[in-house]
């Protein structure tokens, strides 16, 4: 009798403990919603990389009773302190430095007017979210989707809104998986049959001199007027800089490899961890999805808009298709303006042409989200 | 330090942060434009004569065929193979694009690249 008591007493303990006690319908939906993005990360290759730990993060968050968020110290407790503490995306940007080729962008300067132009999806996305009632910071928050940089926006809404960061990272992740779709349309609407036939001569050579001095510069530069953002920029110019000075190809390697990887991992598992049922499965995250889809395009068409009056006022040398790039979605922005370049006209290369307003983007969403942060934080 | 939002008006929040923007990415371009003018290894411009040349404008492959493309690659794989390799001078060059069978065992791999490295 007291075996059959202990018995029944240790299975009612199990199952008190267990997921299955405090499962609720929302946690079921969040896990269907985490096989879904596995689904289009794993089969469809939407950003796999990101969105594969982002989809399983989520559903690992949605597990009763894991202690993932207790007082004890645990590894997704450490990694949570990685987004919390705005660690990971700078050392994403140290990865991303270290592959980016700035040579475009110093070859042809004026395209960093495009990477500006471009922004202006962010705050067309942010006068959206303060129309549908989210507040200032939210917004701001918001809107950073536009720049189609997934670090910088989860390091604007740690910073401005951590409760909505699990939807505007998948927003921000997801929109730039989509990028071959969305702009496109949008690139010909606005377009001519003739601004898309036009021809760029070909960019000038960049001395290594050029190529080492401008992260240096533009570090000191940018850091000293916008603090908030010396992390970051900091980051992508010294990953730059480890590729450009031609003796530190070890850290370079690193860089653009081992740690962007790592880093990845747990800047996708981390990010997926916010997805709780609590803070996901609000009316809030449609609207954001719905504010993120608006930005951009707004960004798609503010660069087409400022690459049309470039192509004006230079006489034809700039094809507007490259202001399209000023998206920092990088490269993937600047294969579609390749690829529809290359549909108007068979053999037009615009792949580094594009790459100059491409990188720039980069540049501008930084530089936005530290100029929001000044003002609001 | 935390301090209250200086506006919450969303068209003072982005005309601001837009002009930002613009300056900060426009004195980009005069530092760039500086260290390019300051660029002790740069070369240095060529004479009269070489002025006179017609300045290079890609416009070689003008008209030039799309390339046949094996089924199952990605056309934005197609791009930059393309582009990349009219960066080396060699536009509208691309006759068609075909899947390297990459299966087998690694000596018929390496017999496969000995060949290549012979052609």
């Amino acid at each position: 009798m007291e075996a059959i008591n202990a018995f029944s007493v240790s299975l009612q303990a199990v199952w008190n403990d267990s997921g299955f006690s405090a499962f609720t319908l929302g946690n079921g939906i969040m896990i269907l919603v985490g096989l879904l993005l596995l689904y289009m990360a794993f089969v469809k290759e939407f950003e796999p990389l990101l969105l594969g730990p982002i989809a399983f993060g989520c559903i690992l968050a949605n597990f009763p009773n894991t202690g993932f968020f207790g007082e004890e110290m645990n590894v997704m407790k450490a990694i949570n302190y990685g987004i919390t503490y705005e660690i990971f995306p700078p050392l994403i940007f140290l990865g991303i430095g270290a592959m980016t080729d700035f040579s475009p962008l110093l070859a042809r300067p004026s395209t960093l007017l495009l990477g500006a132009a471009a922004q202006i999806g962010v705050f067309v996305a942010l006068g959206g979210a303060m129309l549908v009632g989210f507040n200032v910071h939210e917004a701001a928050a918001i809107g950073i989707i536009g720049g189609a940089d997934g670090p910088t926006s989860i390091y604007l809404s740690t910073k401005l809104a951590p409760h909505l960061l699990g939807a505007i990272a998948v927003a921000a992740y997801s929109y730039m998986s989509l990028v071959p779709l969305i702009q496109p349309p949008i690139m010909k609407l606005m377009t001519t049959q003739a601004e898309r036939e036009i021809v760029m001569k070909e960019l000038r050579q960049v001395t290594k001199f050029e190529r080492v001095v401008f992260p240096i510069v533009s570090t000191i530069f940018i850091s000293l007027l916008l603090p908030p953002i010396a992390a970051l920029l900091g980051c992508l110019m010294l990953g730059n800089l480890f590729r450009e000075s031609g003796v530190t190809d070890r850290l370079s390697d690193t860089a653009q490899n081992a740690l962007i990887n790592i880093v990845t991992i747990f800047l996708g598992t981390g990010t997926g961890m916010t997805m709780s049922a609590e803070s996901f499965l609000r009316t809030d995250t449609l609207l954001i999805i719905a504010l993120g889809l608006v930005a951009f395009m707004g960004g798609t068409a503010g660069g087409l808009i400022f690459g049309k009056l470039m192509c004006k006022f230079t006489g034809g040398e700039i094809n507007p298709l490259i202001g399209s790039a000023g998206v920092s979605a990088v490269p993937m922005a600047a294969r579609v303006s390749q690829l529809v370049g290359m549909k108007s006209k068979p053999g037009n290369y615009l792949l580094m042409h594009a790459m100059g307003p491409n990188v720039a983007g980069v540049i501008g969403t930084a530089v936005a989200a530290g100029t929001m942060l000044a003002m609001l934080k | 330090m935390e301090h209250s939002p200086v506006t919450t008006n969303p068209l003072i929040i982005m005309l601001i942060n837009m002009t930002v923007v613009f300056i900060v990415l426009v004195a980009l371009i005069y530092l760039i434009k500086l260290i390019h003018f300051v660029d002790p290894t740069k070369e240095k411009p060529k004479p009269a004569q070489a002025e006179e040349e017609e300045p290079l404008v890609a416009v070689k492959s003008e008209g030039a065929p799309p390339p046949v493309v094996e089924e199952g690659i990605k056309p934005e794989i197609i791009a930059a193979i393309s582009a990349a390799i009219a960066a080396y001078g060699f536009s509208g060059q691309v006759k068609a694009v075909h899947i390297i069978n990459h299966e087998g065992t690694p000596w018929r791999a390496s017999a496969k690249f000995n060949n290549l490295q012979r052609k």
